[in-house]
């Protein structure tokens, strides 16, 4: 079994630690970006892993780049490293497009996207829900079998938060140039919608093993009727809740993301995301209980993780279309399949 | 904690076709009655049948009459065996931890006598925990032994017994050592293996909630137990208790009880209007299954690896149970019908029978509430 570089992960946990402090990721959502952060993220190469060095990336393994991504979950860290990296930069790099140097973003797919590739061989429409779109140097995005890359710098931005506070912006575009590259048969709306998907499950373990471990601190420390309220079985009930769905997701998470470094891991994919976002739901419910009035605040720090699972849940496909997909798959095994698909998944008949 | 990823490797792989192999002949879909999960009927042949294979008290060393195969063979063998419903009952307990207990703290002789005839399948054993007075609060057990001439004189009471009518054995924890003033009541207790033919024993039926009989009373005047049948030493009972309530926890039992349900579902819906309807409940509880099964292999494993991830058990198990649950109730809400136990249809039948039986789901085996105490201190000290 594939296994991330112990080398990443304690190096990327340093970076985010050292860069994003409470006041760091407030400042981000205050100025809608962190410019100075990005750049010293560029610098070490980490948006750019598991694209190949021959197209400009840093080489590396999906697996490595998930992990990077858990972190940026777990850290709350405000750079677009899945655009740049494992969406925007992929779609480049599979057409053989060049990767700029800064940063890429992509057309998540909204069912308002209007933008598309005219004949000429420019782009004209609107993409929604960009994510950075205001700072982004390309947009990306796929036309039936053709990889688009469009200068942010020839759209109009209009600029819309996330949940979280995030930049979701929207980009119109009107006869833009573009630069086109045909993308591979693997490369496809499905494609691209499942490692939106994974992108989003990893980002999602992060935060919420995060917010599980915010709660048991917080509730060890805060004293009520003389005791910790962490003694409080009604409260154990909260911290065991969110553990179990920090440990859940991250499971679901790491075992898409190794099915996804061989192949298409399409059930592993859409089963992790249903996953995660039905347990976003509970762990931030449950972590938001436990901390009383004062995870209502900007001046705690649970708002950073909780926002972000808020938005994250509902990116790239909610419960119902995983359910569907999911469920799609186990009616077509059929009854005799059905454990060996949950046992198997992808491998399974 | 971590609960790390893992695959099945090709000797497992291999395992898990010779279990499916095996049960698509013995118990073809459609030919038996799938049992809820370790809830399944008692059945002494099929018990004979699994032990020929080796699959009985299969992690036990083979010095002792076991195939030295690891926790995540065992896993497999169980996972399939409760998915499909089969008739586990009668070697359950002494293949998931009784055997383990006598392994662990038992005699060389206690070895010998009890553990080949574990994994030949011929043993049944119950489990002498709760009392009327004690269950979650297991440490004020009131089972009293007094010293006779070479062993034990036992009077008490235990309860819930499941299978006390149908086993051989019983392995009580009960009090020795009378409780000091001050001491601490984790002191004095022991275990001992009890005879269920014992004379002295009273064997009572305590009928489920749907009259049927799983339940017993236990009550025992003036039983004798000779030392041979205590197990370990004397007064340190509670540790080895402890130590064997952590082979209940986590394993496929604790998630996969309505699974045969399930499948039946979809078994009675292929082919109908009725399948689309029910896509979306399907997925949503195969990715479940799938997450939720992933990190109790990932706990076998990390047995295999010589840890004791008693936290992470205890947190797959209140997840888990509380998961069968959750089946039980959206089953209920798209079946959206009267629900019979005779019904004509066998998914009504099954899902009759988890209605009735599933809030012992999150009560056996010790109540969430405690496991939830059990986990919340093995999280606390964690990074932040």
């Amino acid at each position: 079994m594939n296994t991330v570089d112990p080398l990443i992960t304690d190096t990327a946990s340093r970076f985010f630690a050292d860069t994003c402090t409470h006041d760091a990721i407030q400042r981000a959502e205050d100025m809608g970006g962190a410019p100075a952060l990005w750049a010293a993220f560029a610098q070490t190469g980490f948006p750019w892993v598991s694209l190949p060095q021959e197209c400009g990336g840093s080489g590396g393994t999906l697996v490595d780049a998930l992990e990077i991504l858990r972190l940026v979950g777990y850290y709350a860290a405000p750079v677009p490293a899945a655009e740049t990296g494992m969406l925007g930069g992929w779609l480049l790099s599979q057409a053989d497009l060049a990767l700029p140097e800064g940063i890429v973003t992509v057309v998540p797919g909204n069912t308002r996207d209007t933008i598309a590739l005219n004949t000429d061989g420019s782009v004209s429409g609107v993409a929604h829900m960009v994510p950075w779109g205001r700072s982004a140097e390309q947009l990306v995005f796929l036309d039936d079998q053709q990889v688009v890359s469009v200068n942010v710098t020839d759209a109009e931005v209009q600029p819309h938060p996330s949940l979280a506070g995030e930049p979701r912006d929207t980009l119109v575009f009107n006869r833009a140039p573009a630069q086109v590259g045909a993308a591979p048969d693997s490369v496809n709306a499905i494609s691209f919608r499942l490692r939106g998907a994974l992108s989003r499950v990893a980002l999602m373990a992060g935060a919420i093993e995060k917010m599980s471990q915010l709660t048991v601190t917080y509730t060890n420390e805060r004293h009520q009727f003389g005791r910790p309220v962490a003694k409080f079985q009604a409260v154990q009930q909260h911290l065991v809740w969110a553990a179990q769905d920090a440990a859940l997701t991250r499971m679901a998470a790491e075992v898409a993301g190794l099915g996804a470094q061989d192949g298409d891991a399409a059930f592993e994919i859409a089963s992790a995301k249903l996953v995660a976002n039905q347990a976003a739901t509970r762990a931030t419910k449950a972590a938001h209980q436990a901390h009383g009035a004062m995870g209502m605040t900007q001046e705690y720090p649970l708002h950073h993780y909780s926002r972000r699972l808020w938005t994250w849940r509902s990116e790239y496909g909610g419960v119902q279309e995983w359910a569907r997909w999911v469920g799609d798959l186990a009616v077509g095994q059929g009854a005799d399949g059905l454990y060996p698909l949950i046992a198997s998944g992808s491998s399974s008949g | 904690m971590r609960f790390t990823p893992t695959q099945l490797g090709d000797a497992e792989l291999e395992l898990q076709r010779e279990v499916r192999a095996f049960l698509a002949q013995e118990l073809p879909p459609g030919s038996h009655q799938p049992g809820l999960g370790m809830s399944a009927r008692a059945d002494r042949a099929f018990s004979a049948k699994m032990a020929e294979r080796g699959w009985v008290g299969m992690s036990l060393p083979k010095q002792w009459g076991g195939s030295d195969r690891s926790a995540v063979d065992r896993f497999i063998v169980v996972e399939e065996m409760l998915r499909w419903g089969a008739p586990v009952g009668h070697h359950w307990v002494a293949d998931r931890q009784t055997g383990n207990v006598i392994l662990k703290f038992g005699t060389d002789e206690q070895r010998k006598r009890f553990l080949p005839a574990i994994c030949r399948g011929e043993l049944g054993f119950s489990i002498g925990m709760s009392e009327p007075d004690s269950g979650s609060d297991l440490a004020s057990v009131s089972m009293r032994a007094e010293r006779g001439d070479g062993g034990w004189i036992v009077n008490g009471t235990k309860i819930w017994t499941s299978g006390a009518h149908q086993n051989d054995w019983f392995i009580c924890l009960l009090r020795t050592h009378p409780l000091e003033e001050g001491g601490s009541k984790h002191q004095g207790l022991s275990q001992m293996l009890v005879d269920l033919n014992s004379p002295g024993l009273d064997i009572g039926p305590i009928p489920f909630l749907n009259g049927e009989h799983h339940f017993n009373e236990v009550a025992f005047t003036d039983v004798f137990v000779p030392d041979e049948n205590v197990v370990g030493e004397p007064g340190m009972g509670w540790n080895q208790n402890t130590a064997e309530m952590a082979y209940e926890r986590g394993g496929p039992d604790r998630w996969l009880s309505p699974f045969s349900t399930v499948e039946q579902l979809l078994r009675e819906v292929e082919g109908t209007e009725m399948e689309q309807r029910a896509c979306e409940l399907f997925g949503e509880l195969t990715a479940r299954w799938w997450a939720l099964r992933n990190l109790s292999l990932s706990v076998a494993r990390l047995i295999d690896e010589g840890e004791a991830p008693s936290v992470e058990s205890a947190l797959v198990k209140e997840m888990g149970t509380r998961f069968e649950l959750e089946v039980i109730e959206k089953l209920v809400e798209f079946v959206d019908e009267e629900l019979t136990p005779d019904a004509d249809s066998l998914f009504h039948r099954l899902l009759a029978e988890c209605v009735l039986t599933g809030p012992g789901n999150t009560i056996r085996g010790g109540t969430i509430e405690i496991l939830r105490s059990v986990a919340a201190k093995g999280l606390e000290g964690l990074p932040a």
